[in-house]
């Protein structure tokens, strides 16, 4: 039973990273390849303003959910709506979009690495987790925000997308963007609004497991986002609860493998998974074949 | 010339070695194919070769050839499982497979000498012969880039379901282009590693599907020329220039994602819409006058 309540807590962090990279890919078709260094480069400018001040849990997470809100938000705006506005076709602008995602991910990457020397970096709080006990299994309390944050936030997003007029319209440009604008929605500003949400979780998820953990390294971004890749195909691409179930069998799986002691193929599994779903169930296990980009 | 020569060896094999790499990831492009597996490539062939001349004392040449063969043979066989998926799910599909090849590096026990790596794979090979084996490579994908084979190839990069009509064997060419990418992305590991006499499982990561990416993106994807451009940009670029040598990483996310924006076809792109933009400047001025007159 503890084995599956830290896997659930470690489910929780991929999930919370996902969501934002599900979310945006699934709507308005971008997959942001700047969304690992947008979650670590969050947690970065925390621990940069924690060196000068000890702060409470709550302002560090603001900070860190502002600055990689702000950070998408200008991605979105510096480069991929530049790249839609310019390509001829969806199937070159994607393209561009990875690449001009790669590029953007490297530079807030080099930064935190030759501030820190490529070594791990964590918080100053006054905040200290403590060990809870509940039937008879121990979780820290940074670990019952992290699986109330992943849960909430993942269930709360589903439901919004489903039931909100936002939602519907983000839905609808996920299957047909153009008929999409000609029902009067405002793309560009939903792209927008919903870049900077993707970035605030990855924020959040970065200021959490850094709490989590302790400390994380600059590289922590660019393993996750395969993973969070990994998910988001597993689950089904334009399935919040799709993603959901992802990170948790993820999360369970590569517990599993290091509960048997097979440590160095831990990595193995987001890969092999990737492979096995493209090639076995191409829409996911919650997909639906029309909302499917290509 | 000779003392240039000289200072500069190191720099000359990286960017023969580099071009060849980026050769291999541009080739499945040319023909639509969004693969990375050229990099998986250059893993296994960097460690056969490895494995041929320390395990079994076979000579450089041999090592080689056995590595780029192998690497060509294990690479088609991918493109056969992953040939119809398309875009994005392609190009992630692949990606998992180079990092798959990592981690099976690390896990090869005493084979590939786990996370340490091989050693001591002395390989002889000069700079003269790498220089012929590039030109080889590089004169045979020019025959691919000329004439009837050349527009066959655009044809099923660019229209598929036109290039079926008038007779081209669409799938057959994009298997090719797995072997293709494969015998040169092998090719490439083979001889990186002789050359540098060491292979680590941390040297085929995403890091080096960035470098070979950019590679390309920023010299131009369309033909060798462009793999050329990028490549001599990326390794000589820092020793021109000595900001971009402190700032190497982040000069290169900048570049990356500039060219991404405002460099669709790369340096080449650009150089030759501006040499047909000097052929045609006669004629354009003459219609200019024409359009005045009337």
């Amino acid at each position: 039973m503890q084995d599956v309540l830290n896997a659930a807590t470690l489910g929780s962090i991929y999930l919370l990273f996902a969501l934002g990279m599900a979310l945006v890919w699934g709507t308005i078709g971008i997959l942001n390849f700047a969304h690992g260094a947008t979650f670590m480069f969050s947690a970065f400018i925390g621990h940069l303003v924690t060196q000068r001040v000890e702060l409470p849990m709550l302002v560090i997470v603001a900070i860190a959910v502002a600055v990689g809100a702000a950070m998408s938000a200008l991605t979105q705006l510096l480069a991929f709506q530049p790249i839609l506005r310019r390509a001829k076709s969806q199937h070159a602008a994607e393209m561009r979009i990875l690449i001009g995602g790669i590029g953007i991910a490297a530079i807030p990457l080099a930064i935190a690495q030759r501030e820190t020397r490529s070594s791990p970096f964590g918080f100053q709080s006054t905040y200290s987790a403590e060990v809870m006990e509940i039937f008879g299994l121990r979780i820290t309390t940074t670990g019952m925000i992290i699986v109330l944050c992943g849960l909430g936030i993942g269930i709360g997003l589903t439901v919004w997308l489903r039931q909100s007029r936002r939602g519907l319209a983000l839905r609808a440009i996920g299957v047909d963007p153009e008929t999409t604008a000609g029902m009067g929605v405002n793309r560009p500003a939903l792209a927008f609004g919903t870049m900077a949400v993707a970035g605030g979780l990855a924020g959040l998820a970065g200021a959490l497991l850094t709490f989590q953990l302790g400390a994380i390294a600059p590289e922590t971004g660019d393993q996750l986002l395969i993973k969070a890749f990994a998910i988001i195909v597993l689950g089904g691409l334009g399935s919040m609860a799709g993603t959901v179930l992802g990170a948790y069998i993820l999360a369970g799986a590569e517990s599993f493998v290091l509960e048997m002691n097979w440590g160095t193929w831990v990595d193995a599994v987001s890969f092999g998974l990737i492979f096995l779903i493209l090639l076995v169930r191409p829409q996911g296990l919650l997909g639906r074949k029309e909302v499917r980009r290509t | 010339m000779s003392t240039w020569y000289d200072m500069n060896v190191i720099l000359i094999q990286t960017t023969l070695t580099t071009l060849l790499l980026a050769l291999s990831i541009q080739v499945p492009l040319r023909f639509g194919v969004f693969s990375f597996a050229g990099v998986g490539a250059f893993g296994i062939g960097g460690y056969t070769a490895a494995i041929a001349m320390v395990r079994f004392e076979w000579s450089t040449w041999p090592a080689v050839a056995l590595g780029a063969l192998l690497a060509g043979a294990i690479t088609l066989l991918v493109g056969l499982v992953v040939q119809r998926l398309t875009g994005l799910y392609m190009g992630m599909a692949t990606i998992a497979f180079t990092l798959i090849v990592s981690v099976l590096a690390v896990n090869g026990g005493d084979w590939t000498g786990g996370a340490m790596g091989l050693y001591g794979a002395l390989g002889e090979i000069s700079i003269p012969q790498l220089a012929v084996v590039v030109l080889v490579v590089v004169g045979l994908l020019q025959l691919t880039e000329l004439s009837s084979m050349g527009r066959r190839v655009d044809a099923v990069r660019d229209d598929p379901e036109l290039a079926n009509a008038v007779g081209v064997n669409v799938v057959l060419y994009r298997r090719m282009s797995f072997l293709v990418s494969g015998l040169i992305g092998g090719l490439a590991g083979a001889m990186t590693t002789l050359l540098r006499t060491t292979i680590t499982p941390a040297e085929v990561n995403f890091h080096l599907v960035i470098v070979s990416l950019t590679a390309i993106v920023v010299g131009g994807s369309r033909s060798w020329v462009g793999a050329l451009i990028g490549s001599i940009i990326f390794v000589w670029l820092p020793t021109w220039i000595a900001f971009v040598a402190e700032w190497e990483k982040v000069a290169y996310g900048f570049i990356v994602a500039a060219a991404a924006i405002y460099l669709p076809n790369g340096v080449l792109g650009v150089i030759k819409d501006g040499w047909h933009r000097f052929r045609t400047r006669d004629e354009r001025a003459r219609a200019a006058a024409v359009a005045e007159e009337a």
